[in-house]
């Protein structure tokens, strides 16, 4: 397997720059978009291997993205951060096809291995 | 109510002073003056016999005059020779001396042979019948004694000793018809005494006294036996002598003032005297008013009941003293009607103040003031019933100061548990992210092998408290968290047991006794049972951090009522523990989040009010009983409303 190419979405820079950092040490290709316009205009031209979208975000929060991404590349695997898990956000992230949850803040190792789950089980 | 008490007081006074005082005026009005006339009844018995004696006296008086005359010579010498000018003198001056009215010689004929008055020596118009001298002729022995002598006989002896006889009956209340309307005769007290020589009788001497319109009798009675006592001007002592029923010689005055001469006796003392010849005693109407009265017949000479002796004491005394004594009484009972009325009012109003008092202190207390003011304690019965009633008092201000500072903690907590909630999720939520960034590069930094150990040591550190700082908010984003509850039908008892299950190692290694006493009877409640035993594990997990070797956990179920208004039925869960106890100041703050008494890093001060919101969103109330040194309870109280629902639904 090549390089892999990762998309996270996050309104905040820390997350992004955090997840960017982890996924560059493992050696992954990584881009980052801090809403979802941007994270859809980004997808009609690079082709990714995993998606990271925070679910709350101004405008189209994470659960709206990940429908909008289903429609069009419904195999994409999707892993929705959290920092305020709810009982509602997981059971609407679930009905839409959200490969995995992982809730904020997490651990290098946490998000790595929940990364490699996902991409293990897509395989 | 109290008026009432005070009215029946205020009657039983009334009745006891009326019943006294009718007591009084019977006492008083009736047997005081029974007694009164039955004393002067014999006391007018023996005035009486004083004025008979008085009379009898006089009749003596007379005799003895006479006799005495009979005895001188010259007198005997006078009627040997018929001397009647000499005898006439002597008779005059015997008469002056005796106080005579009439006096005079009969013949032993039976003539008259001379007299004092008028007509000393009688012509055959004069010579009238004398009844005593011939009585005495007759007998041949001395005669004294009362005598009827006819109008002829006094006009021969004086012509105005006729007409002081003479009296012109009045017409009297109460007498009997009058059968005459003068009368002519007249009464006098009179003697004869015969005088002899040797056994040849020479004559008789004899003189008397009229007693028709004569005062002296009558009045030395009133003045002997009455002395002079006197009622209202009048004197309360009369005496009469009565010929036939008539009053001839009084002191009894009629409305004039003037001595009633010429009245006549009732008819019913003159059936009683004159007619049946007995002594009478008794009330009676004299003249024109009322009199204790005694009569007794008066005999003449020849045995014939022809008067009447009368003494008599105006009752109008009496009747005075008698109204006296009933006016005072009367006085007497209007004053003990008036003192009851006021020792009712007062001593009603003394006694029933109190209770009334305490009649308003219960209204006060169940219009929910329970500090009312009801008086001093009274040293009486009713001052035990004061003291019960503060006691009950105090209890009951002390379980509505519990009530309300309990439902107070309540709604503050309710209050406190939205706003935090509300905020926990928000900074929660911004927390998350720049905490992502300092674990991710911190971890990041620990794998670089260019770092001292010092510095490994001082990130190892900032992990350490970062990943401390996460778990406090991932307790603070549990407790924010609006959960769903997934409610199932579940037997409570089972939930504690398997709590219990879970800790029963633990409380082991610690020493702690840890039991479970399910009851009986419990119905299935509908709650989440996940939560609910999340609840019983904080609650355990508390009750043995706050206890030592040695002590012990107990937990109990069973019903019980629920501590707010509705006091609805529900199940209640014990934990008790004999650990430390929580200080006082710390009981309100207990169910606020991240209030924790316990050493740093060691609790998240979360877990009691993630608890309370468990609770709360079940319905139930958590509440907490604690002292000092001897430990504390949590009572989870959990409601059967929703059981209680259904079945109202299926039985309808």
């Amino acid at each position: 397997m090549g390089k892999m190419h990762i998309l996270i979405v996050d309104d905040d820079q820390i997350v992004l720059d955090s997840c960017k950092r982890v996924f560059e040490a493992e050696g992954f290709e990584v881009y980052l978009v801090s809403d979802a316009i941007k994270a859809l205009e980004v997808l009609e031209h690079t082709t990714f291997d995993l998606l990271l979208v925070d679910v709350k975000m101004p405008e189209y929060d994470g659960i709206d993205l990940m429908r909008m991404i289903k429609k069009k590349w419904p195999q994409l695997p999707i892993i929705l951060m959290s920092g305020y898990p709810t009982h509602e956000t997981m059971e609407a992230g679930a009905q839409n096809g959200a490969a995995q949850f992982i809730d904020k803040p997490f651990t290098p190792e946490e998000l790595i291995k929940t990364v490699r789950m996902v991409m293990k089980h897509e395989k | 109510m109290f008026y009432s008490t005070r009215s029946k007081l205020i009657a039983s006074f009334l009745g006891v002073s009326f019943l006294v005082g009718a007591v009084s005026l019977f006492v008083g009005g009736h047997l005081l003056y029974k007694a009164f006339i039955s004393e002067t009844t014999n006391r007018i018995r023996l005035e009486l016999n004083t004025a008979r004696e008085i009379y009898l006296n006089r009749i003596k008086g007379v005799e003895v005059a006479l006799n005495t005359t009979t005895l001188g010579s010259g007198f005997r010498f006078a009627l040997k020779n018929q001397d009647a000018r000499e005898l006439i003198t002597r008779l005059t001056r015997l008469a002056q001396q005796a106080g005579l009215d009439f006096a005079g010689i009969v013949t032993r004929e039976g003539t008259t042979l001379c007299r004092i008055g008028p007509h000393p020596v009688p012509t055959r118009k004069t010579q009238v019948s004398n009844p005593i001298a011939h009585l005495t002729l007759k007998e041949r022995a001395p005669r004294s004694g009362t005598v009827v002598l006819s109008g002829e006989f006094l006009w021969a002896e004086n012509p105005g000793l006729a007409d002081r006889a003479m009296i012109r009956v009045l017409p009297t209340p109460r007498a009997a018809p009058i059968g005459e309307e003068e009368e002519t005769s007249g009464m006098a007290l009179a003697a004869a005494i015969p005088v002899f020589e040797g056994t040849k009788l020479l004559g008789v001497l004899y003189g008397g006294v009229l007693l028709n319109r004569d005062i002296s009798i009558v009045d030395q009675v009133r003045d002997t036996v009455f002395q002079y006592e006197m009622y209202e001007g009048r004197n309360i002592g009369t005496a009469t002598i009565f010929f036939k029923d008539l009053r001839i010689s009084t002191n009894v005055l009629n409305p004039d003032g003037e001595r009633a001469i010429g009245t006549r006796v009732s008819k019913e003392v003159s059936e009683h005297v004159l007619t049946a010849g007995e002594q009478w005693t008794g009330r009676a109407f004299v003249v024109n008013d009322w009199y204790i009265t005694a009569y007794e017949p008066i005999e003449d000479i020849f045995g014939e009941r022809v008067g009447m002796l009368y003494v008599g004491i105006l009752e109008a005394q009496y009747a005075d003293i008698r109204n006296k004594a009933l006016s005072v009484f009367i006085l007497l009972t209007i004053a003990s009607i008036a003192l009851a009325i006021m020792l009712g009012y007062f001593l009603g109003h003394k006694i029933m103040r109190p209770v009334h008092r305490l009649i308003e202190a219960s209204n006060e207390v169940s219009h929910g003031n329970f500090s009312p003011q009801f008086g001093p304690v009274s040293k009486s019965e009713i001052g035990v019933l004061q003291k019960t009633f503060a006691e009950m008092l105090t209890s009951l201000q002390e379980h509505d100061k519990r009530i309300k500072a309990e439902s107070e903690i309540k709604l503050v907590q309710s209050e406190k548990q939205a706003s935090v909630g509300r905020l926990a999720a928000g900074v929660a939520h911004e927390i998350n992210n720049p905490l992502t960034g300092i674990l991710t590069f911190t971890h990041m930094l620990l794998k670089r092998k260019d770092i001292s150990d010092d510095v490994r040591s001082d990130l190892r550190t900032v992990a350490q408290q970062t990943e401390r700082v996460r778990k406090i908010v991932k307790s603070l984003l549990d407790f924010s968290r609006q959960t769903e509850l997934n409610p199932k039908q579940i037997d409570i008892n089972r939930v504690v047991s398997t709590a219990v299950l879970l800790m029963r190692n633990q409380a082991l290694v610690k020493g702690v006794s840890l039991k479970f006493k399910p009851g009986e009877g419990i119905p299935l409640l509908t709650l989440d049972a996940n939560q609910m035993q999340s609840v019983l594990l904080n609650l355990l997990l508390n009750a043995l951090d706050a206890t030592k070797r040695g002590d012990s956990i107990n937990i109990t179920t069973g019903m019980g009522i629920a501590g707010n208004e509705d006091r609805s039925m529900g199940v209640e869960i014990h934990v008790k523990d004999t650990g430390c106890g929580i200080l006082p100041e710390n009981l309100d703050k207990l169910f606020d989040p991240f209030f924790t008494t316990k050493e740093v890093g060691r609790g998240t001060g979360l877990g009691l009010a993630v608890s309370y919101g468990i609770v709360q969103r079940h319905g139930g109330t958590i509440r907490v009983q604690s002292e000092i040194g001897k430990g504390s309870t949590f009572i989870v109280w959990l409601p059967l409303e929703e059981h209680h629902g259904e079945n109202a639904h299926t039985h309808r």
